[in-house]
Parts: C-alpha cells; sequence; structure tokens
C-alpha cells in the first residue's frame, strides 16, 4: 500500500489568543488521485485549513506532511501544489491568457510550454474564444473557471480548492464540478472544500464532514448513509413550537422512531418502517399538533450531516 | 531574480495599460513644463550677445575702444544716445579720452535689464573685459612715448595683442533656460507623485484581491515578491522620466550636464519614492486616501524641494525646511550637474543623503508591508 500523497496530523488553529477554535486536532489522511470533499457549514475551520496548507496562515500547531516530507520546511514543495482560492484572486484589467501566462511564469515553466499549457487549460475551462478579453469583462461562472485554471497551470500533483463554486449560477457550477472530475480522473489528488452537499455527492471518491475544526465522519457516500442506516427521512412542518413538537411526538420514540432534529415549525424524524408514518400523523393530530406539509427521503448525505452535526448544512 | 523580474514586469504593464497613463505620464507634466518653462525663461529675444554702446565720448578713445570690443560673438549697435529700452548697454562717458589721455582711472557703466539672456550677458560681460585688457596691453607697449602720436604710430602692435579666457574649473560654463530648470523639477516631481500614487494604489489593489497571497502560494518567497514589487516602482520611477527627458530633448533642447550623472541622480531618487509608495500602499486602505496623501505630499515637496523654482530663491528658514523633502536634494544635484558642470565628488553627499532616505523608507516598508487586509 502505498504512503497517503498528504498526511496532516493533530492540526490546532485558534484566533483572537485561543478563544476561537477554528481547528482542534484535526487529522486527516489523502491518497494519490483521490478526490476529497471537505463538507461543513460557515465556520466550519475549512478555510482555515486550505489557509494552513497555502502556506499564508502561520501560528498553529501540528504537522502537515507532504510525499513523505515536512510541507512547510521546502519552499519548492509548493511547486507541487495548486491552490484555488475562495476569492477571484487574479488581475482583471489582463486577459484570461495573460493571467494563465503571468501566474505559470511563478513557476519558472519554459515560455513555449506554458503557452501550450495555457491554451489547453483554456480549452478545458470552455474560456478559449474569450482568452485576449479583459476579465473584468467576464461573468461570475467565467471568473470562477479561469480561478481554477490558474491553480492548474502548473500541473499540481495536490489541488486544493477552496468553496469553488461559491456565488454562481448552476450551469457555472456544474461546468466547475465537470472540471474538477476531470482533473481527478487525470491522476491528481484534488481536496476542495463546500458547504453543498449535492456538489460532494456528485463528485468526490470521499467525503469528509466537518465541524467546529474536527473531522466527524469520513469514507464513502455508501459508508456515510450507513451512519444513519436504512431510515427513511420524514421532514413535517406546521404551525408549532420545537417544545409542543418535541411533547406531542415522545410517546412515540422507539427503537423505529428517531429524532434527528426539532425546530420550531420543523422536525426531522428517522423511520425505519414507513409504516408507522400515518399511525405518527394520526397521534399528533390527536394531539393538537397542526401539521402543514410532510416530505419523506431516502437516506442521504443530508441525513447524515444532520445526524452527525444536529443541524442542517445551510444553517 | 527571474521571478522578481516577472512580478516587477507585471506592474509596468499594468501601469502602461492604465487608461489615464498618456495623461498622467505625459499630458500633464508637459502641461507643467510648458508653464513653469516660460515663467522662468529668459527673454528669447536676448538670445545672441547683443550690447548697445552709448559712446558719449569727446575723443578718439571711445572710439577705439569699442573697434576692440568688436568680435563675431557680440553684435554691436553703437548709439550716441540712451534709448527708451535697453536689454543690456555700455555706457562710454564723454570723458573717457581726456582720462585715458591723463591716466586718470575711469568708470565705465554697464546696465542690463533683469529679463535679460544671462548667458548672452556672460559673452558680454567677458567680451568688454577682453575689449579693456587689450587696450591696456596696447598703451603697456607703446610705452611712454607721446599718446597724441598714439593713433600714427600704433599699426605695428594693433591687435598684437589677443585675450583669451580660460574659465576656471568650478566657474559656471553652461547657463541653462528655463526649461532645463523647469524639466528636471518636472521629472522629480511627478517621479514623486506617479510611483506613490501608481505604486501605492497597486499595493492596496493587490492587497485587497489577494493576488499577494497568492503569489506566495508558489514557491516565491516573501523577500521576492517585495523585491519585484520594489523593482516595479522603480521601472515605473524611470519610465517616467525617459519619457520626460526624451520628449525634452526633442522639444526644448534639453540640457542634462553629464548624463551619467543627471541619470545617477533619477536612479537614486527613484529608489527612495519606491520604497516610499510600498509604505503607502500598505498602510492606506483606500485608493482616494493614497491619491490626495500622494498629490499633496508630491506638490508640496516639489515646492519645497525646489522643482517649481529653484530653491536658492525661497527664504532660508524655508530652504531649512526644503532639506526634509527628498526633492530637494535631487533638484539640489540636478543643478550642480547641469548648471555649474560639477562632477560625481560634488553630488555624492546629495546622493548619500538620499540613499539615507531610501534606507528610512525601505525599513518602513518592510516593516509595513501586507499581503492582505
Amino acid at each position: 500500500m502505498q504512503p497517503p500523497i498528504l498526511e496532516i496530523k493533530n492540526l490546532s488553529k485558534a484566533y483572537d489568543h485561543g478563544k476561537n477554535p477554528a481547528l482542534v486536532n484535526f487529522s486527516l489522511g489523502l491518497n494519490k488521485g483521490e478526490v476529497l470533499g471537505l463538507l461543513g457549514p460557515n465556520g466550519a475551520g475549512k478555510t482555515t485549513l486550505i489557509s494552513i496548507l497555502s502556506g499564508t496562515l502561520r501560528d498553529f500547531s501540528g504537522s502537515v506532511v507532504f510525499k513523505g516530507m515536512d510541507l512547510f520546511a521546502d519552499r519548492q514543495l509548493r511547486n507541487q501544489i495548486g491552490i484555488v482560492p475562495q476569492e477571484m484572486a487574479f488581475y482583471e484589467e489582463l486577459g484570461a491568457m495573460e493571467n494563465l501566462m503571468f501566474w505559470g511564469g511563478l513557476y519558472s515553466i519554459p515560455e513555449k510550454e506554458l503557452k501550450k499549457r495555457a491554451q489547453d487549460l483554456l480549452a478545458l475551462v470552455e474560456l478559449s474564444s474569450r482568452a485576449k478579453e479583459p476579465i473584468k469583462k467576464f461573468s461570475g461562472g467565467m471568473k470562477r473557471r479561469l480561478n481554477v485554471a490558474i491553480g492548474l497551470i502548473h500541473q499540481p500533483e495536490l489541488l486544493l480548492l477552496d468553496e469553488p463554486t461559491v456565488g454562481i449560477d448552476v450551469q457555472a457550477k456544474v461546468s466547475i464540478l465537470d472540471i474538477i472530475r476531470q482533473v481527478g480522473l487525470q491522476g491528481t489528488t484534488v481536496v476542495f472544500t463546500t458547504h453543498q452537499l449535492a456538489e460532494v455527492e456528485q463528485t468526490c471518491s470521499r467525503i469528509a464532514i466537518m465541524d467546529k475544526g474536527i473531522i466527524l465522519a469520513q469514507g464513502t457516500l455508501n459508508e456515510l448513509i450507513r451512519i444513519v442506516g436504512e431510515k427513511d427521512i420524514v421532514i413535517v412542518s406546521g404551525e408549532f413550537s420545537a417544545d409542543r413538537f418535541s411533547d406531542a411526538i415522545k410517546p412515540l420514540i422507539h427503537n423505529d422512531i428517531e429524532i434527528l432534529s426539532i425546530t420550531d415549525n420543523e422536525a426531522h424524524l428517522a423511520f425505519a418502517n414507513s409504516e408507522g408514518i400515518p399511525g405518527m400523523m394520526q397521534h399528533l393530530f390527536q394531539q393538537h399538533v397542526s401539521l402543514a406539509d410532510l416530505k419523506i427521503k431516502s437516506p442521504n448525505l443530508e441525513a447524515v450531516f444532520l445526524k452527525l452535526t444536529g443541524r442542517s448544512l445551510r444553517d | 531574480m527571474k521571478k522578481i523580474f516577472h512580478i516587477a514586469h507585471l506592474d509596468l504593464k499594468l501601469t502602461i495599460r492604465d487608461k489615464a497613463f498618456f495623461f498622467w505620464f505625459l499630458a500633464f507634466p508637459m502641461f507643467f513644463i510648458l508653464i513653469f518653462g516660460n515663467l522662468y525663461k529668459s527673454n528669447p529675444a536676448d538670445k545672441k550677445a547683443a550690447l548697445l554702446i552709448v559712446n558719449q565720448d569727446r575723443g578718439q578713445w571711445g572710439n577705439y575702444f569699442v573697434k576692440k570690443l568688436e568680435s563675431p560673438d557680440i553684435e554691436l549697435d553703437v548709439r550716441t544716445s540712451v534709448p527708451e529700452k535697453i536689454i543690456r548697454m555700455l555706457v562710454i562717458p564723454a570723458d573717457f579720452s581726456e582720462k585715458l589721455v591723463t591716466q586718470n582711472s575711469q568708470e565705465l557703466q554697464l546696465r542690463k535689464n533683469s529679463a535679460a539672456n544671462m548667458e548672452a550677458g556672460a559673452v558680454a560681460e567677458t567680451k568688454i573685459v577682453q575689449a579693456i585688457a587689450r587696450l591696456l596691453s596696447e598703451l603697456i607697449i607703446y610705452g611712454n612715448r607721446n599718446i597724441e602720436d598714439f593713433f600714427a604710430a600704433h599699426t605695428p602692435f594693433n591687435d598684437l595683442v589677443s585675450i583669451e579666457t580660460r574659465l576656471p574649473k568650478d566657474t559656471v560654463a553652461v547657463v541653462p533656460s528655463g526649461f532645463d530648470h523647469t524639466i528636471p523639477g518636472t521629472i522629480v516631481q511627478f517621479i514623486m507623485m506617479m510611483v506613490l500614487i501608481y505604486g501605492g494604489v497597486m499595493v492596496l489593489e493587490d492587497r485587497k484581491n489577494r493576488v499577494m497571497e497568492r503569489i506566495l502560494f508558489s514557491a516565491t518567497s516573501f523577500g521576492e515578491l517585495f523585491n519585484g514589487k520594489l523593482l516595479g516602482r522603480l521601472l515605473m520611477g524611470l519610465m517616467q522620466a525617459a519619457i520626460l527627458i526624451i520628449a525634452g530633448k526633442i522639444f526644448f533642447h534639453l540640457n542634462l550636464g553629464n548624463i551619467f550623472l543627471s541619470s545617477l541622480v533619477v536612479l537614486v531618487f527613484t529608489l527612495a519614492m519606491a520604497c516610499l509608495s510600498i509604505f503607502v500602499g500598505s498602510v492606506l486602505h483606500k485608493e482616494e486616501l493614497i491619491v490626495a496623501v500622494s498629490v499633496l505630499a508630491g506638490n508640496v515637496f516639489a515646492a519645497l524641494g525646489g522643482c517649481w523654482w529653484p530653491a536658492e530663491i525661497i527664504p532660508p528658514t524655508f530652504r531649512i525646511l526644503a532639506m526634509v523633502s527628498p526633492a530637494y536634494w535631487a533638484m539640489d544635484a540636478f543643478h550642480q550637474v547641469i548648471f555649474f558642470g560639477k562632477g560625481l565628488a560634488s553630488i555624492l553627499p546629495n546622493l548619500l543623503i538620499l540613499l539615507a532616505f531610501t534606507s528610512v523608507f525601505m525599513v518602513l516598508a518592510l516593516r509595513f508591508f501586507k499581503i492582505r487586509e
């Protein structure tokens, strides 16, 4: 078995003189060619992790080993890592081709080779026809695609993307996820952070769910679904308070029904057997709990996240 | 080193691409040159060494002295009465011959208009001194013979004496026109303003757009990034100087004296401004603030430092105050090289003071250089 390409051990980082922990003994191993989706809500510590790996955030404890070497001991190792920040960090006055030539120039790639790579990447991100146009005229989705292309110009072995699909429309999102998949298929190891469940479900070979600076669970999609069991998720909504619903449902709680979360006006329940759903409805009706809607979902990543964190991902 | 040039080249490219580049780097400074150049320009009608001679002498010696003044370098206009308007005038008094014959001392008056061309004036004055020397030499050669017979007997030694003027080492050899002062002044002012504005704003924008942070994602070190930014600003300043020097040469026959020394002054001054621009761009958080501070500092330091008018004419108190401005030391060095034809040894103190400014600004730039907000 090959050693992991990236091994993060006990990484801890806190802000405000230690008052706000962002990462708490965070450990993660990554094998070559894997596409890992790092899923977590805002404030989970995803961007802090990427900032540490990119070398721009200091004062942390723990270690990061890349290809058997301390990542921070030798700057030259950075030539093998591509980082796509959440911000559109490039020169908007320049064209896409000029940008790629500038960023590629930082990696001492011979000009002829660099030009070829830039053209190939522009084709990959579907910007060839607008290669010379100033970026400031691009749409948000086009800018995001270029942002990814810049991270790939030096053909890194490891690509880190920090929320690469933030703030763009569905079509652009699909395009970027496609690019990530293609890069993964070409053998590049990819880590990308997101709080979009659908993105990791569609794109990643492995998923890690993190919150409050730690990894709650990791594995393939199927492995994670097993955490919640083969239960249906029932989402009921109506005009009720969390306490009122909790009191009303309490007599029904047994092995077949599990409360995932209850908030005012909405509750998530897991049913081992969906035949119990009409009975629950009748019981709540008798308890004068007013229900407006009921949805039944098959086990998915959302349910896993809900179960692990006790809250919805977009909270 | 390649990465430093790569980063610097991009900043220079972005500067040139700016839509206001042509205005700020050429049109606006040319406007300054035209305004101040014409304000400090001598009377163009007096470019030749013209000398009006009012010969009031009652004897022959006045005319003879006028003949001694004749030379291809000077245009003489001999009259007997004083006209209303004069540029430069030599008055030969009525008793000139009489005093000469009786061997009494006498006085010649040279009157000048304040707007008269200094260079032409220097030529005229030299010719007057030469004529006096030649006349006296002839009288010495003539000896103790009867002075009344001089004009009959002087032919053998008429024009025997020639006078050659050799200027001492540090004498003003060239008196430049107003543009020769104004163009270096505008170069200094606009290096200061453009490097501070463009250099400072780009540091701010790069920081806000997080491109400097992204540069450091690569194997590029902090030192390479800093030096790249520094070199970029140095090249901006040198480009500004080159544009104005070329325009000055083409349109105003600019005289920069020893071009190597003048270039050295530009280089050292620009280096100081390059460091200052990184500091300004790092500590100020708004583009408008950087522009305001740069324009204010640029104009105040330019006025104090002698970019608009020679620092020699400002009151002593302000002149002492002006020494806090790097522009003062750059302009003083330019004056030494252009106006007084001095060498490296004379401007070395100025260069060392500018390097001291550079060191202080460099420390500040390194201390406050921020790659992200």
